[in-house]
């Protein structure tokens, strides 16, 4: 029986992946989420010139030594606190949609990735293996449609809490949906035009023929860029949550679970905001942006591509390891007490040793795919999924770019009044997607 | 995309949605005392639709369900409905005179729907792609002679919301050139307290 089931995956590996991979890509975007979390807080401390989540470590028996991560351990602690907290439930809040409400955001978060193609449609003998899960000619205004349903569950569950706060932060979200989906809308529609069609891997396969979307389409990307921020409820956006005015907006009276399931729907929204930026207008799973370095150059090239990518991480990884080495040399000369000053040395000596290693490991990996990972050696099938794995990797290396811009800008931004939020949105996107989807028709028609 | 639809999955899913939208209905009328409650039933309803019309090979029919009524059109009314949540809605009646016409009148047209189709077998071609954006803007933006012309349709269409949006917005601001006091006080109303 057992050996019927394997021999039948080794017979269809290309439907077993298609199988697997609904499962598998939301869930691989939800390890990104810890990730961002200490981008936000180490951006955070970068910007603010602070010390940064340094506090919460993990001992290790043997070295003696107390491993911070850099601030990796808090996204533990957090998660151990917020899942064993009680789960408290007010007493004046409406009990069903208190409780239905967070796992909206996070529900549609999840099934977003569904409509971004991840790579490009792999031909096998007997079918074609595309990179999207669902490959509907609306994928876009399906992606739309998703995020136009996760604003409910900050309305249902602002609603639900019962409280002035929570109730006005549920109103700010709501009308904010509402104005800029219709700026968000308009803004890629320009693109959409120049493509000539709705379908997501369309756009993407135009801008591997031609030039990325942001070349031809500078404005609607910015109003695309400016929408998404606001369609993730992100600084400087953020007034549901406005805790300067309303405590914490539409989430003052969630705790514990409910709240992470409201943050990581926050992130994960992050998550997909930038990967549909990077897909409409920086080329989705294109290496370059000029013509010639298609799909089928990086199909053929796949070790090579590979390599230089594993280069690219293993100078990162040994640059941050001299970034490491400096932090060293400046904490030896401040003026903290003798025991830490042992404590922290030992802690930077551990992660340069572990980082040296692991950027000689990548550059032994690259060598490696240099030389061994060709079609003569592999075959058709493993080609055809190694290449699919390196254009999933393009479009996530493209999408923490924009991840770090969302970080970026919160941090650097104050937030914009609720009115303030309105006018732009009406006065000023509005009016220019509109000029610009003009501009654009005409121009399009004009050059054919 | 459409082949697990026509197999064994197909009426699985129809009778999912089916289930779905009749529940989200009989609650929305009879059960939901709450404006916001009925409002989320008659989201699911719509919801559940887009799937059926989704399951009629009509995806993009579907996608514009989800997008324009049950996210921005339904998102307003449930905004309507928190704004104005002082009112007390679900004190009022259930049934009074004019649920008389409310229920006669779709009674009769539904009886008269299921009466008219159901004498002739639809001749549909199941397998079809129908409300597809490709035949869909084939069909409205044919700008020959010899076609149906439903771009003008789309047009006047077009010019009659426009009317609407200048008519509400007059009708909204009558008082804009009206320089009393009051008339600013409420302007400035309008614009929003912060």
């Amino acid at each position: 029986m057992l050996s019927t089931i394997i021999d039948w995956i080794a017979a269809h590996p290309y439907q077993v992946v298609g199988l697997v991979l609904p499962i598998v890509i939301p869930l691989a975007l939800f390890q990104i989420l810890p990730l961002l979390v200490l981008m936000e807080r180490r951006g955070a401390a970068m910007i603010q010139d602070r010390a940064g989540p340094n506090r919460a470590y993990i001992p290790i028996p043997f070295l003696n030594v107390k491993v911070r991560g850099f601030g990796m351990i808090f996204n533990l602690t957090d998660a151990v606190k917020l899942l064993f907290k009680e789960h408290f439930t007010p007493p004046f809040v409406h009990k069903g949609y208190y409780r239905i409400a967070p796992a909206i955001p996070l529900i549609t978060g999840l099934l977003t990735p569904a409509l971004i193609p991840w790579f490009s449609p792999i031909v096998y003998q007997g079918g074609v293996l595309s990179g999207q899960t669902i490959d509907a000619n609306s994928g876009i205004l399906m992606l739309f449609a998703m995020a136009s349903l996760s604003v409910y569950g900050v309305v249902l569950g602002s609603w639900a809490s019962n409280s002035k706060y929570s109730l006005l932060g549920g109103m700010r979200a709501s009308a904010m949906m509402i104005s800029y989906e219709v700026s968000m809308g308009l803004s890629v529609i320009g693109m959409l035009m120049i493509v000539g069609s709705v379908s997501l891997t369309d756009v993407v396969e135009w801008q591997g023929q031609h030039t990325w979307g942001f070349v031809v389409q500078p404005v609607g990307f910015l109003l695309f860029l400016v929408s998404m921020f606001a369609e993730c409820n992100r600084n400087p956006f953020d007034v549901a949550e406005g805790e300067s005015e309303l405590v914490a907006g539409f989430h003052t009276e969630f705790n514990g679970v409910k709240f992470m399931l409201y943050m990581s729907a926050e992130y994960l929204h992050m998550i997909v905001a930038s990967v549909l930026i990077a897909t409409v207008y920086f080329g989705g799973y294109q290496l370059l942006p000029i013509p010639g370095f298609g799909p089928e150059w990086v199909k053929a090239h796949v070790g090579q591509v590979l390599a230089i990518g594993l280069v690219g991480m293993a100078l990162g990884l040994l640059g941050f390891v001299w970034v490491i080495k400096n932090r060293k040399a400046i904490h030896a000369r401040s003026d903290s007490n003798p025991q830490d000053k042992a404590e922290r040395a030992k802690e930077y000596g551990l992660y340069m040793a572990v980082f040296t290693l692991a950027g000689l490991g990548l550059l032994g990996a690259a060598g490696a795919s240099w030389a061994l990972i060709n079609i003569e050696r592999l075959g058709q099938g493993w080609i055809d999924f190694i290449t699919a794995a390196v254009q999933f990797n393009i479009v996530i290396a493209k999408a923490l770019l924009f991840c770090w811009l969302f970080v970026w800008v919160r941090w650097t931004i104050p937030r914009f009044r609720y009115d303030q939020i309105m006018d732009l949105g009406w006065k000023v996107l509005l009016n220019v997607a509109l000029v610009n989807l003009l501009v654009t028709a005409v121009v399009a028609k004009l050059i054919g | 995309m459409f082949e697990s639809l026509n197999g064994a999955l197909g009426p699985i899913y129809f009778w999912t949605f089916a289930v779905m939208a009749l529940a989200s209905a009989i609650s929305l009328v009879f059960i939901c005392r709450h404006p916001l409650s009925a409002a989320l039933n008659l989201i699911g309803v719509m919801l559940s639709l887009a799937g059926i019309y989704a399951l009629l090979h009509s995806p993009f029919l579907g996608v514009l369900q989800v997008l324009v009524y049950a996210g921005a059109i339904m998102m307003l009314v449930v905004f309507v409905i928190m704004v104005l949540n002082q009112a007390k809605d679900h004190q009022v009646p259930r049934f009074d005179g004019f649920s008389i016409i409310a229920i006669i009148l779709p009674v009769t047209i539904g009886f008269s729907l299921v009466g008219f189709l159901g004498k002739q077998a639809l001749k549909a071609e199941p397998t079809a792609v129908r409300a597809e954006i490709q035949p869909i803007s084939a069909s409205l933006f044919d700008l020959t002679a010899a076609g149906p012309g439903y771009y003008i349709l789309f047009e006047l269409i077009g010019v009659l919301l426009l009317v609407a949006v200048v008519a509400a917005v007059l009708l909204a601001k009558r008082r804009l050139d009206d320089p009393t006091p009051a008339a600013e006080e409420k302007k400035e109303d309008a614009h929003g307290h912060h």
